[in-house]
């Protein structure tokens, strides 16, 4: 009874949201109200602000060619959140392009990235431990796999939950809660080789 | 012995799916707590460090979203594009199949009458006179070999009485 009242209120839901992205003009809203997020996890997992860019792009080209797909099952930005980090994925798979991206990154990408703490302390000591402390944990998310480090900035840079994980990422929550485990050792880990190094 | 929290259950506490022993013990372990606190502030300061990097004005976003609509528009009618082709193609198929098939079934009578009316001018050109005289000729022709034999037996019958 249950599952069938979830389906009849699902129907709806999925018609109202297709009828909402039938169009370009009804499709843009979508890309304004949610385009600030996908730039932000792509670039989290591509870390290269160009491509971050073009993905943002296609995600949302993807999405509008796809939109008769959209099952309702989860929210819109759970769904374009899905297709973004398939295309993160996909990116990453290019050898060439992880070539070159290996070659010209990255010291300065992690170095811009702790440059962006957010200074609410006045000590400049205490500024100067947050930047090393976010580049530590950037290093450390660098060398994640992409899932992980999927996972991982969908759990810690855009507080969902566990379930809208697995969703976005096509993962078994099992799988999901061992990627973010793996994840947190690693940062802890490499903030412990840190401290022992200082 | 160590009291301490193990690894697992601080992480299960960053990401909040921690039991209520791992709650009470951070509460009253000072330690636990300071190592909780500052892999909390690592991950908060991350998060906050991304969310800068990310930051673009707004003309960034208003490109994006004038972009998107352009390429979206082109890719609108690109399947389009493509289907006209596919149709273009498939028109032009069945014209040839439709020209050249009939035409061959056309032109085998065709053939054959221009071969009969070749032969019929061919004649009429090998004719020492034309169609419409023929009838004349023969009885003229006949006309003359009567004469002919006539002539014989009357010049033999002159011979005999000689």
């Amino acid at each position: 009874m249950v599952q069938n009242g979830q389906v009849a209120v699902m129907i709806p839901v999925r018609e109202k949201v297709r009828s909402e992205m039938s169009s370009l003009d009804d499709f843009t809203p979508l890309v304004q109200l949610h385009q600030q997020r996908i730039y932000r996890v792509l670039l989290g997992m591509v870390r290269d602000p160009d491509s971050a860019q073009t993905l943002t792009q296609e995600c949302f080209l993807r999405a509008y060619q796809k939109r008769a797909s959209f099952r309702g099952e989860a929210s819109v930005g759970v769904w374009l959140l899905k297709i973004a980090v398939n295309l993160a994925r996909d990116h990453r798979r290019s050898r060439l392009r992880e070539f070159w991206h290996r070659w010209f990154s990255s010291s300065e990408e992690v170095a811009a990235l702790g440059q962006k703490v957010p200074d609410p302390h006045p000590s400049q000591e205490q500024v100067l431990l947050g930047r090393e402390e976010v580049a530590g944990v950037w290093a450390a998310v660098k060398r994640l796999s992409p899932q992980q480090r999927a996972v991982f900035i969908l759990r810690f840079v855009e507080e969902m939950s566990l379930e809208e994980i697995a969703e976005a990422t096509s993962l078994k929550l099992g799988t999901v809660k061992a990627h973010l485990f793996r994840a947190v050792h690693a940062i802890r880990e490499q903030r412990q080789g840190g401290r022992t190094r200082e | 012995m160590n009291n301490h929290l193990s690894e697992d259950q601080i992480t299960e506490w960053a990401l909040g799916t921690c039991d209520d022993f791992v709650l009470r013990h951070l509460e009253t372990c000072r330690g636990c707590s300071l190592e909780a606190e500052e892999l909390r502030r690592a991950l908060s300061g991350f998060r906050d460090a991304l969310q800068a990097v990310a930051q673009r004005d707004q003309s960034f976003w208003r490109n994006q979203q004038v972009t998107f609509r352009e390429r979206a528009s082109v890719r609108d009618w690109y399947p389009m594009h493509w289907a006209w082709l596919v149709a273009m193609v498939m028109v032009l198929i069945t014209a040839i199949f439709l020209i050249r098939t009939p035409k061959t079934l056309r032109n085998y009578p065709s053939d054959a009458a221009d071969n009969a009316l070749l032969n019929e001018i061919q004649g009429d050109l090998s004719r020492e006179v034309p169609q419409a005289l023929a009838p004349a000729v023969l009885i003229a022709e006949e006309r003359n070999a009567i004469l002919m034999n006539s002539v014989g037996r009357q010049s033999q019958k002159v011979q005999n009485k000689k």
